[in-house]
């Protein structure tokens, strides 16, 4: 590495904050990111994810702390930590009048890429992405899978050390999902660089080295999965009362175990014992009852106090549930 | 992947020769992209058709004011030949304002943002863009050229090769005055808006479709014309560029040629100064 001054983390993030208006997207965000490893930010809509990653692409300034990418400033070396980045946006950002091969073309030009590299780096992007074919159709003709990968190529053309990937498999299909991430893991290993990536599907976590779980512009939570599971991974307990009344009941008296409602069921901090005493007394009187090992998804729960899925209905199941209720023009 | 390696070859590279990749880079993204908008190809070729064959053509038996009774002035030229050159700097006009205006895609559409997180420099970027722009829009200007034998206007390559730096000139600097407006514009309404709002008037008020005499002193001009008409066309910067390609092209001057220059010299510079401005700012 060139000179970097601050090395020893790849991404260094210290007390970061960022206000838009009256809404605080960040609030005092610290975390580093150790080179070559797969890290996760994961939180649910509006949680700052994307604020941060402004940040650290230098396209956003914060309002208060430090952002070092590879040991530069990203306030006052933008260029250095840019030479660095390989970022993918939430949003898609290709040319849909240029082809393929044009847009990744484009891209090593703006990087400073030597022409004979530049070839070289195109031929073998496009492969790993599988991508070969389709090099002289336009972009636009591209499925929104398609363009995800054509993205990610196009973040390794120039000589990236650090990805930035924005919810990189949001929308997509489990197919299409599986076979980005494990582009990103081949990545990994033979380009030996440090992957940072923000999402709000849980499952997808679990192979990461570390899963830093945020909320409202905070930190809840980084560690390991496994760790993350085990610390925080509190059994919990769903159940479902029988009646308005029971439930009401319910509520009241266990009020301090309480992690969450999700429709008609109620979430409950438990145990074992717990959960033969309430069988106990309300057995009669519940519907179902359902008890969840630690997994992720129950680390988010107790964490955010909120259910993920749900808070991450996309215009998509949001039109769907629209039209199962009924809404105009669907009959 | 063998190209890979913890060793940065680009950073090896002069920081200069970056950027004047990253330059042609955006030109030429930005002369693509014009190509192949069919809509934008089929204006500039059909505006000089009509404003120069129906336009010209039609109007031209009226231009000369010999024929009818008491004649104020004589331009020795037809209709069709005064008209021509303000035609090349019409089609200059739409195509600078109309790539101007992508800027606003560039901004929705997440393309300004890829760029901005190269290690370009934002100047680099809107010089890329603004001559692409201008590229394109001088493209469109020789369509014009192609009419030339239509309009009986004989051009030397001499003339041409003149012609080229006076359009280019005009292209730089409409195509940043195109930007600057498109940076203060929040919600788009269509390219409409512009050609109406600004294109058209300036056009219509920079003496490009009818002459004000030059051997007329200024009072006896303002006889001729009303008053407000001449003070409009005299502040209007595009006069100054439709008479010094008026020059070149059909060897007839209503100011002195080099006003022209300069005036587009000094908008050039001053207008892509401002967008640089609020594009820094952005
Ligand atoms: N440009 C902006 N102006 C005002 N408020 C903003 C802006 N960008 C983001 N916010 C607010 O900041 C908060 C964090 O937004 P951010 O986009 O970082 O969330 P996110 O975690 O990326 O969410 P998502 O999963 O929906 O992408 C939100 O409350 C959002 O409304
Ligand atoms: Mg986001």
């Amino acid at each position: 590495m060139t000179g970097a001054p601050n090395s020893g983390s790849a991404i260094h993030v210290d007390a970061l904050s960022k206000r838009y208006g009256r809404t605080l997207a960040l609030d005092g965000v610290s975390f580093d990111v150790g080179d070559n490893e797969l890290f996760a930010l994961l939180g649910p809509n509006g949680a700052g994810k994307t604020t941060l990653m402004h940040i650290l692409c230098t396209i956003l300034r914060p309002d208060s702390g430090v952002a070092l990418i590879g040991g530069f400033d990203v306030v006052k070396q933008p260029l250095a930590a840019r030479r660095r980045l390989g970022i993918v946006f939430q949003e898609p950002s290709l040319d849909d009048r240029l082809t393929v091969h044009e847009n990744l073309n484009l891209h090593g030009l703006v990087f400073g890429v030597p022409r004979k590299l530049r070839r070289q780096r195109i031929e073998e992007m496009l492969a790993l992405v599988e991508l070969t074919e389709w090099a002289d159709k336009r972009a636009r003709t591209l499925s929104s899978g398609m363009k995800r990968r054509l993205e990610i190529a196009r973040a390794l053309i120039h000589d990236s050390e650090i990805m930035l990937l924005d919810e990189p498999t949001a929308g997509l299909d489990a197919q299409t999902r599986d076979r980005i991430w494990s582009y990103i893991g081949r990545l990994r290993n033979e380009r030996q660089i440090t992957v940072l990536v923000t999402t709000h599907y849980i499952e997808e976590v679990e192979g990461f080295d570390r899963v830093c779980v945020v909320d409202h512009g905070k930190v809840l939570a980084l560690d390991t999965p496994e760790a993350l599971k085990r610390d925080c991974g509190q059994q919990l307990l769903r159940i479902v009362p029988k009646g308005e009344d029971n439930r009401q009941e319910i509520l009241t008296r266990y009020a301090d175990r309480l992690a969450g409602e999700a429709g008609e069921s109620i979430l409950l901090t438990s145990d074992d014992a717990f959960v033969e005493a309430l069988l106990a007394e309300y057995g009669g009187r519940i519907r179902s009852l359902a008890i969840e090992v630690p997994s992720l998804e129950t680390v988010f729960l107790s964490l955010t106090g909120r259910e993920l899925r749900d808070q991450a209905a996309g215009a998509r199941e949001s039109t769907l549930a629209f039209g199962k209720r009924g809404g105009e023009h669907t009959r | 992947m063998t190209s890979a390696g913890p060793t940065a070859p680009t950073a090896r590279r002069s920081p200069l020769l970056i950027q004047l990749g990253g330059l042609y880079g955006i030109w030429l993204r930005e002369v693509k992209r014009a190509i192949r908008d069919r809509g934008q190809l089929i204006g500039g070729i059909s505006r000089p058709i009509l404003w120069v064959l129906i336009l010209g053509i039609g109007l031209n038996p009226y231009f000369r004011g010999e024929v009818y009774g008491e004649v104020t002035f004589v331009v020795p030229f037809t209709y069709l030949q005064f008209i021509f050159p303000a035609v090349v700097a019409l089609n200059i006009m739409f195509t600078s304002v109309q790539s101007a205006v992508s800027v606003i895609w560039d901004r929705e559409f997440g393309f300004l943002r890829e760029v901005l997180v190269s290690p370009m420099s934002r100047g680099m970027v809107l010089l890329g863009k603004v001559l692409g722009g201008a590229t394109v829009a001088v493209f469109h200007g020789c369509l014009v050229l192609l009419l030339a034998r239509f309009a009986d206007v004989p051009l030397t390559w001499l003339d041409v090769l003149k012609a080229l730096g006076l359009m280019a000139m005009l292209a730089f600097a409409l195509t940043s005055l195109g930007v600057v407006i498109a940076n203060r514009i929040r919600s788009f309404e269509g390219f409409g808006v512009f050609s109406n709002a600004v294109i058209l008037p300036l056009y219509f008020t920079s003496s490009s479709i009818f002459p004000i005499d030059p051997s007329l002193s200024r009072a006896q001009t303002r006889v001729v014309y009303p008053d407000w008409l001449v003070t409009i066309v005299e502040y209007n910067p595009l006069t100054y560029a439709v008479d010094a390609l008026r020059g070149v092209l059909i060897n007839y001057n209503q100011f002195d040629p080099r006003l022209g220059i300069a005036i587009m010299a000094i908008f050039g510079v001053v207008l892509f100064a401002i967008a640089l401005f609020d594009f820094r700012r952005a």
